[in-house]
């Protein structure tokens, strides 16, 4: 009753991070197509570890599509071949019988391979630590309603605030550039009231610390809006760039 | 051993302003001098680690993921509870603690949960200063919606994502912490033993997962806040890598573990598709405000939905509670659901789901309406199983979604372990026997931002700790019992992977010590689990080294763990002579099926106390004490 | 003014240096353009216009100047990005595929700038550094355009300015910041109509050239 399908998968194996990669194939056979694309993978190593062999290494956690651990480029995508979804929500009704999938982890320079598909992402944690912050300390918060925040502007906040941290836009951006990510970040805290006491200062070092990780540089491709999968949009990084200028020519502080 | 909650004195209202004068202070030169160990960074973790450095102590905190934002507390959908009154519906913190009280079948402590409805609301001031871009109304104030049954809005939140929202606040302010300089941040950690010095939790052993290495850290006070257990199930609404390890080894080091049978089985998620699922998804309970659900009047009927006349459907909720109808508890909605699919009428391919019918909905409200409502859920839903729900009934199945028991702790969250606190669901303390909507964020940050600041403090001030360092004998112990534990599992190259018995164990524990329990069921459970147990460290197969990335075994460590605490489970299951809330024994029912509880003999916790490897745990009662709310029988006819 | 440069050096800083210096051609060309278009005027009339022109004279040297002092930042930031793009990603994708959001201009952005810069100097060479004592202007371009192939070369290069300038144009607006739900749609749709006016306005005169005179 249940369509199953047969596929090749060539996947990127690599013993860690000092070590070469290259790919390998494998068949996977009888494959539900009700299945995700991470349940593929399981059975996968289900049959690797029973013959003896190494499973694939590839990161997950939360598996419906909000904790943006996990995330391997499918025949060239970031996530895969749909639109706003991560690779936990892909499923394999959107492959064919007899298709060769190839995949490959995250690549970036700021972004260490540790193991086959499994990818260092802390650089976008130490961008963060840089100032994607509102600096109050637990204890002396005003009421709520103090703060009155037009719903529009909560919106636009909350359209950048989705941002799951995976890393797509990295790995989808022909020039492997981060500023999606940091966009999405430096527009929410802009947009709010309570983050613009600190936004000149948060633009200057977030930008400075991106640029000491090795990201690239962004030439308004837009693959990373069309790959993201809460679909955050280029507008956050229009806005980084004014709140960029901004802070770097009318801010009094050197 | 006696188990002493240590609630303050005094009238109820007042307990933790009297609680919070009364702990002693380290005076903030001190305050450097002392290293904290927080293990889990999700809403409590991430809040506690933060609010602890914003203090002044050096905290070293430690998690699982590739980076403290992932915890699975970002999963949660609905909303926070707080009692505000900005609806000015006649909410009130004695509302809030009196429901909350009330949805856990009076199971938890009243003075604890009095304390949680009085932080709700400097929560959501905190957050709202983070940053958090909590929903609108149209004049920019805060809005509200009702949630879970609740008769007053008072539940916050940001879409559908508040869980997200809120840990990103968490995880920012963690982060300002990292940045400077007092939060020494250790992801991709795993905890493996607490190790104990002279009575007092000093420290941790951890595995570095990406180099397999063993590290020691030492620590003046542990705090866990590792989640809870609900894949000991293996199909549930927790992210693929929850776990019991750290709570269920600090247990086996001598902390308490109560209540370990309160499991909550949300009602609305969708069903199982085959038997390589790994993970179950959870669909807003908000649905059942509009959905009708049914299932056909004759069992085995397997025709399409709609090819099933209106006079051979069963609405057996809205039959069985006409004045709750589709909107009855969780716990509630959950069993009826099995009963049916028990008796042959489950429908879809596995006969293990129940419609969740929109059409009447559609034709009062209009496909517009109703898009508005619920549109990111249908297309969620769509995504998934590919069925278009505005025009096919969606089916749903009831899934484990959170579990209420957890390490016994007392009212300044510090478990039987001096120096060893635990926080949100890894502890007990909260949510008696159910857990009500909104209500885990709610604890998980109170516990955070505004409980453990004050009592870790009252316990750093009031004990004399020796200096200590890793090469003390009780960490080269606690290390070397680890490595052999690893040794041991990759040793073993037998025949089943890791989550085969992972995945059987699940059955086990679904098909008897799930939504509705027997004695006889939960026997057979407990032999099984032991032949199953027996078995794994038989056959088990760990594929490659412990000294490298190794997937594999970190699963079967913890899949280890839950084979030794899913027999705990089994047995806190049948020593509750009772029905309550996440814990339904067939043999104790009313006559109208619902939960029966017996307050005269079980308004107790139990804890277990660990007594070996070879010996049953010992359980230990805490008597509830209930002077502000009277018990009563939960009814939603 | 260390503050000044700072800002500039930096990835984001790049791109205003490319948006700016990008707007100033886009500028220029503009203006070029419509002078161009005497040529359909007759021989006189395009003539006297490159005489009024040339009569400017300190402030025709001063834009040279500008344009040139453009056109080494451009060159210079786009070639540092272009490397700084590469090795940001040192091993490669095996299969690489679009998700929808590039466009042959971004695509070719780097390529096409290079033809570019080639074709620039060509043309420099064939119509500004050169003898014009006892020709006119006209006549120039008579001469040049009479050879086909060369001809063809300057309607290919001309197609590649549009190309480069349909990313160029809105691209260089978002990277300053203005990209406004109402007013980017406006001025997408303005960079199409604006590199295809470039691409016909330039590209039909060495067809006119050849074919009509």
């Amino acid at each position: 009753m249940t369509k199953t399908i047969n596929l090749t998968l060539k996947v990127w194996r690599q013993k860690g991070p000092e070590h070469k990669g290259h790919l390998e194939t494998y068949r996977a056979d009888h494959i539900s197509t009700d299945m995700s694309f991470l349940e593929m993978i399981d059975i996968v190593n289900d049959n690797l570890t029973l013959d003896g062999d190494d499973p694939i290494a590839f990161d997950h956690d939360c598996r419906e599509g909000i904790c943006g651990m996990c995330g391997t480029v499918v025949n060239g995508r970031a996530h895969g071949p749909e639109k706003e979804t991560t690779l936990c929500q892909l499923h394999m009704r959107h492959f064919s019988d007899g298709d060769t999938i190839v995949i490959e982890p995250w690549r970036s320079r700021a972004f260490k391979i540790i193991k086959d598909l499994v990818v260092d992402r802390s650089a976008l944690d130490k961008i963060i630590a840089a100032g994607g912050y509102i600096s109050v300390n637990t204890g002396g918060a005003p009421d709520g309603n103090s703060i009155l925040i037009p719903q529009d502007i909560a919106e636009l906040a909350m359209d950048a605030a989705a941002c799951i941290g995976c890393g797509a836009c990295v790995a989808s951006c022909p020039n492997a550039s981060a500023m999606l990510f940091i966009g999405a970040k430096i527009s929410q805290l802009a947009l709010l009231p309570q983050g613009k006491p600190e936004a000149a200062g948060r633009a200057l070092s977030m930008v400075r610390e991106m640029d000491r990780l090795g990201f690239g540089n962004c030439t308004n491709e837009k693959e990373c809006e069309a790959e993201c999968p809460k679909e955050i949009s280029i507008t956050n990084i229009a806005r980084m760039n004014r709140e960029y200028f901004k802070a770097g020519y009318f801010f009094s502080k050197k | 051993m006696h188990l002493d909650s240590k609630i303050p004195g005094g009238p109820l209202p007042d307990k933790w302003d009297r609680h919070r004068f009364e702990l002693k202070l380290v005076n903030p030169a001190n305050k450097k001098k002392f290293e904290i160990i927080v293990v889990g960074t999700g809403l409590a973790g991430g809040s506690a680690s933060a609010s602890l450095a914003e203090l002044g102590y050096n905290v070293k905190t430690f998690c699982i993921q590739d980076s403290p934002r992932r915890a699975h507390s970002i999963a949660a959908q609905g909303g926070i509870n707080a009692a505000k009154n900005y609806t000015n519906e006649g909410d009130s913190i004695q509302r809030l603690f009196y429901d909350t009280i009330k949805g856990g079948d009076f199971r938890a402590r009243e003075a604890n949960v009095y304390r949680l409805a009085q932080i709700s609301n400097h929560i959501i001031d905190q957050c709202v200063a983070q940053g958090v871009p909590f929903a609108r109304d149209y004049g920019g104030l805060l809005a509200n919606r009702s949630f879970g049954g609740a008769q007053v809005s008072r539940t916050f939140y940001a879409r559908g994502q508040t869980g997200q929202q809120l840990l990103l606040g968490a995880y920012s302010a963690l982060m300002r912490q990292v940045a400077a300089g007092m939060v020494k941040m250790f992801p991709r950690r795993e905890m493996l033993d607490l190790v104990i010095i002279n009575g007092k939790a000093r420290g941790i052993v951890v595995r570095n997962l990406i180099t397999g290495e063993i590290e020691t850290h030492k620590g003046d006070a542990v705090v866990l806040s590792t989640g809870g257990y609900g894949n000991v199930f293996f199909l549930s609404t927790n992210a693929m890598g929850t776990n019991v390890s750290a709570a269920f080894r600090a247990y086996k080091k001598g902390a308490l573990f109560a209540n370990p049978c309160y499991t909550q089985i949300h009602p609305t998620c969708i069903p199982v598709h085959g038997k390589h699922q790994s993970k179950l998804t959870l669909m807003s309970e908000s649905l059942r405000n509009d959905g009708r659900v049914w299932v056909p009047k004759n069992p085995g009927d397997k025709r399409l939905p709609h090819q099933i006349p209106e006079s051979e459907r069963d609405y057996y909720l809205e039959n069985k509670y006409p004045s709750f109808g589709n909107l009855v508890p969780r716990d509630v909605a959950s069993r009826n659901a099995k009963e049916q699919c028990d008796n042959g009428k489950g429908v879809g391919k596995t006969g293990l789901a129940v419609y969740l019918d929109f059409e009447d909905a559609i034709k009062r409200d209009g496909k517009d309406l109703i898009a508005k409502k619920y549109g990111n859920l249908f297309h969620m839903y769509d995504k998934i199983t590919a069925d278009n729900p505005y025009e096919t009934p969606m089916m749903i199945y009831p899934a484990v979604h959170y579990t209420m028991g957890g390490l016994w702790v007392d009212y300044n969250l510090m478990s039987t372990i001096d120096g060893l606190f635990v926080m949100g669901e890894a502890n007990f303390s909260d949510h008696g026997a159910n857990r009500l909507g909104a209500s885990a964020l709610m604890q998980g940050l109170a516990d955070g931002y505004f409980v453990i600041p004050y009592t870790i403090g009252g316990y750093l001030a009031g004990t004399t700790l020796e200096g200590v360092n890793e090469s003390h004998s009780a960490f080269t112990e606690s290390t070397q019992h680890v490595r052999e534990g690893i040794e041991k599992l990759i040793s073993i190259n037998g025949k089943r992977t890791v989550d085969d018995f992972h995945k059987q164990l699940g059955l086990i524990m679904w098909d008897h010590c799930g939504m509705a329990r027997n004695d006889q069921g939960l026997e057979k459970a407990r032999r099984l689990i032991q032949e199953l147990r027996e078995e794994f460290w038989e056959n088990v197969r760990v594929p490659g080294s412990n000294v490298e990335f190794n997937q594999s075994l970190e699963r079967a460590g913890r899949v280890a763990d839950f084979l030794e605490f899913s027999e705990l489970m089994v047995m806190d299951a049948l020593v509750r002579r009772e029905s309550c809330g996440g814990h339904f024994n067939e043999a104790f029912q009313t006559s109208e099926n619902e939960a029966k509880r017996d307050d005269e003999n079980f308004s107790h916790v139990s804890a277990w106390d660990y007594k070996g490897k070879d010996a049953d745990p010992v359980m230990r009662k805490e008597q509830l004490v209930f002077e502000h709310v009277e018990l009563s029988q939960r009814s939603y006819k | 003014m260390n503050w000044f440069l700072d800002i500039l050096r930096s990835s984001i800083g790049k791109k205003l240096m490319m948006a700016v210096t990008g707007l100033g051609f886009c500028g220029f060309i503009t203006a070029h353009l419509a002078g161009n278009l005497f040529i359909y005027n007759g021989k006189e009339a395009f003539n006297l216009y490159a005489e009024r022109l040339h009569s400017l004279g300190p402030v025709i040297t001063a834009l040279e100047l500008g344009l040139l002092f453009f056109a080494v930042i451009h060159v210079l930031t786009g070639v540092t990005l272009f490397y700084q793009n590469i090795m940001a990603r040192p091993v490669r994708y095996v299969v690489n595929k679009s998700a929808g959001g590039r466009s042959i201009g971004s695509r070719t952005m780097p390529y096409s700038g290079v033809i570019l810069l080639v074709f620039v100097v060509l043309h420099l060479l064939d119509f500004h550094f050169v003898d014009k004592t006892g020709t006119t202007i006209y006549k120039l371009v008579e001469t040049t355009f009479a050879v086909s192939w060369y001809a063809l070369f300057y309607v290919f290069a001309v197609i590649v300015v549009a190309i480069h300038v349909s990313h160029g144009l809105w691209s260089a607006f978002q990277t300053i910041g203005a990209n406004h739900p109402k007013y980017m749609p406006v001025i997408k749709t303005a960079g199409i109509i604006f590199s295809i006016s470039i691409g016909i306005g330039f590209g039909f005169i060495p067809i006119y050239i050849l074919i009509f005179t």
